[in-house]
């Protein structure tokens, strides 16, 4: 009986056949239920090392699957590839927005986790649940591609815009995935896998309102700013009118000092997105500042600085304003 | 291929996404992983193909097993024909997270074998989409790289490398090879946007003001802008059908668009309630030209190009302009692409949720 197992061979895994005649025709191939009838072998390429010979894969092997071996075309033997147990460590560090009301016409959750996840596991383990502890049924954007930052710790999930958007077909047939005045939860369950194909340590949940629509553009004129006195290291805060969107708040907002140049800092993201703070590295420098402000910073809702989500055009109010930076003065003494 | 700029070199490839050919059987592939897209010369070693249809059973299983892994492992992203030999080429994601890998896949037309197209050391461009973090950006998940990559940081007496990558990111959702310029269309993970990226090939660097932004106005009322899911040139290049993720087909014609101005397109359809717009092909029947939406919900819906010419913009929500293929053999479908004159190629899963490639003649649709 020739002996088959699991080895290594020029510093790579491979699957060694002891005492296999040099013209002997091997083949490996996954071991599937599916009736599909001969499926093509495994790529690889076949190494003799001494007596034995190596198959060494093109493609490394995938742990949980059974291999089959056979030799001019009889089987051989099947060898699977354990998966070893590893502790779950990984969680759900942060779900944004933080708001517990947010608008009907909601658009867009943020789910951050504590490490690299896999991809291919949102549809079946993020969903959003009624206070009845029923699932709200194609609530987010299917897709094909799922939305993560580069190192896949953050997920971006969109409402499904379709419902959202006033005058379409799918709105006026489905109506909005939330209903105004109800409570729901966002789940992520805890068999989402990091990267290392592992669950969670846990689930997390977060609930909210569903309060009114918001329809009306990103205004920093509408925006309160709590200026510092000059020459300390007090933080500027910044009060928005209504919560706005974690993500582009990151990113969509500086200062501008007295000498045109930004004021280096650590910026802070307030209590329910409704708030900025800007504690500078260096004191505050006395003189006029500016508040410059990315015209595509948007509310939870889509609308953003320059533009509506859904624009009615019989209203003059709600055209598109310049696709500029909107630049807010103020003076520290 | 050095007249398209390609140098031998490695596509390092992280995430299959969308792939298609463009001149003289260059493959234009984009890797959501890196927001980058590739630009290959594929080598295809086989002869002009004539106009026979091309199917193949199983293929997620066949390409699986040639994987070495089972067809739950792998997705397969897109598929492209190549103009010439016909050979089917397959975007392929093989497992998931750490062990996620990228492999484009060739079919072979005549035998149904199946290879992988190595992309190391092969004639290759690329071009890193313009949306990487803005220098002001400041979130930037930071890593200790392996494999050289990253910067140098010093640390008091300690230097160390690290790997900053950018939480801003865009998907690529489908793109198209017209006219000397490649058109991307993406999903950003923060804004909502309608960014058509137009890239100059071969490929220099990007110009942002290239960008197109295209408006559609539903109910003859709201004028939205929202992500292009899925695209296709007809008409010579000269026109655009494109599918958004809130699902109106839109038309718009390339030629009066002006990069930087603001351009609204004529929305000439409806997918309707829970339907998503998958892919779209154009195809010539009876000297014709008609289009083929593949979506979620039904059948292929076919659109006689003349249909859309002819039609005013959409006033009313109405049910696709068009013929809705309703036909059991037509559901399911998922990637379309043109094989030859006679057949578009079509990725279709069947009720069990097995993929096969199937050729659907085009003066029977």
């Amino acid at each position: 009986m020739t002996n088959v197992v699991w080895s290594r061979c020029r510093d790579e895994d491979c699957i060694r056949i002891e005492g296999l005649p040099a013209a002997a025709d091997l083949r490996v191939r996954p071991r599937t239920d599916d009736l599909c009838g001969e499926l093509p072998a495994m790529a690889g390429t076949l190494v003799r090392d001494g007596v034995d010979a190596c198959f060494i894969p093109r493609f490394p092997f995938v742990e949980d699957i059974t291999y089959t071996i056979a030799v001019d075309g009889l089987a051989l033997a099947t060898l699977h590839r354990h998966r070893p147990d590893r502790p779950t460590t990984t969680e759900v560090l942060d779900v944004h927005p933080t708001a517990i009301e947010l608008p009907r016409n909601m658009l867009r959750f943020y789910v951050t986790f504590s490490a690299p996840m896999s991809e291919g596991y949102a549809g079946d383990h993020v969903r959003l649940v009624d206070e009845d502890g029923l699932v709200i049924s194609a609530a987010f954007l299917p897709s094909d591609a799922e939305l993560w930052d580069r190192t896949r710790r953050r997920l971006t999930l969109l409402l499904d815009p379709a419902r959202i958007k006033r005058g379409l077909v799918p709105h006026r047939q489905a109506g909005y995935p939330l209903q105004k005045g109800t409570s729901f939860r966002l789940v992520v369950d805890g068999g989402f896998r990091d990267a290392s194909g592992t669950p969670l340590r846990a689930g997390s949940e977060r609930w909210y309102r569903v309060g009114e629509d918001q329809r009306r553009h990103v205004d920093p004129a509408d925006w309160v700013l709590c200026v510092p006195p000059g020459r300390t290291l007090e933080p500027l805060e910044v009060r928005f009118d209504r919560s706005l969107d974690h993500g582009l708040l990151g990113r969509c907002l500086r200062v501008l000092g007295p000498d045109g140049r930004r004021v280096v800092g650590s910026p802070e993201i307030g209590s329910e997105e409704r708030s900025w703070r800007l504690a500078p590295r260096a004191p505050w420098a006395p003189g006029p500042h500016q508040l410059v402000v990315d015209p595509v910073l948007e509310d939870l809702a889509g609308n953003s600085v320059s533009r509506l989500f859904d624009r009615d055009l019989t209203e003059t109010s709600e055209q598109p304003r310049r696709d500029q930076p909107v630049k807010v003065a103020f003076l520290t003494q | 291929m050095s007249e398209f700029g390609l140098n031998v070199g490695n596509a390092d490839v992280r995430s299959a996404g969308p792939i298609t050919f463009g001149p003289e059987g260059i493959l234009f592939l984009a890797d959501n992983g890196s927001a980058k897209v590739f630009a290959v010369d594929v080598g295809d070693p086989d002869p002009d193909a004539g106009s026979e249809p091309f199917d193949l059973e199983d293929v997620d299983a066949r390409v699986g097993s040639f994987l070495g892994c089972r067809a739950t492992d792998i997705v397969i992203s897109d598929l492209a024909v190549h103009p010439r030999s016909h050979n089917v080429y397959l975007s392929v994601q093989r497992g998931r997270g750490d062990a996620g890998q990228a492999v484009l896949v060739r079919v072979d037309r005549l035998d149904g074998s199946i290879t992988d197209v190595p992309l190391t050391n092969r004639p290759m461009a690329e071009i890193t989409l313009a949306d990487a973090p803005d220098q002001d950006d400041e979130r930037l998940d930071i890593t200790l790289p392996q494999n050289g990559e990253g910067e140098e940081f010093t640390f008091g007496e300690r230097t160390i490398r690290l790997l900053r990558r950018p939480i801003r990111t865009s998907t690529v959702t489908d793109m198209a090879f017209i006219d000397g310029f490649l058109l991307v269309a993406g999903l950003s993970n923060e804004e909502f946007s309608s960014k058509l990226r137009r890239i100059p090939f071969p490929f220099g660097k990007e110009i942002a003001g290239n960008n197109l932004e295209i408006f559609h106005v539903s109910h003859g009322k709201w004028e939205t802008a929202a992500p292009i899911r899925t695209f296709v040139p007809y008409d010579d290049g000269r026109s655009i059908l494109a599918s958004y993720t809130c699902t109106p087909v839109v038309h718009f014609d390339l030629t009066d668009v002006e990069p930087g101005t603001k351009t609204v397109g004529r929305t000439v359809a409806e997918l309707g309630a829970m339907n998503q717009p998958l892919d779209m092909v154009a195809f010539v029947q009876d000297g014709e030209e008609h289009l083929l939406v593949a979506n979620t919900s039904h059948g292929l819906i076919k659109i006689a190009c003349t249909d859309i010419d002819a039609q005013a913009p959409l006033t009313e929500p109405q049910e696709p302009v068009g013929v809705p293929r309703e036909t059991e053999d037509l559901l399911g479908i998922t990637r379309l692409a043109n094989l030859n004159g006679d057949y578009v190629l079509a990725l279709q899963v069947d009720g069990g949720g097995r993929q096969h490639l199937r050729s659907l003649k085009t003066a029977a649709l």
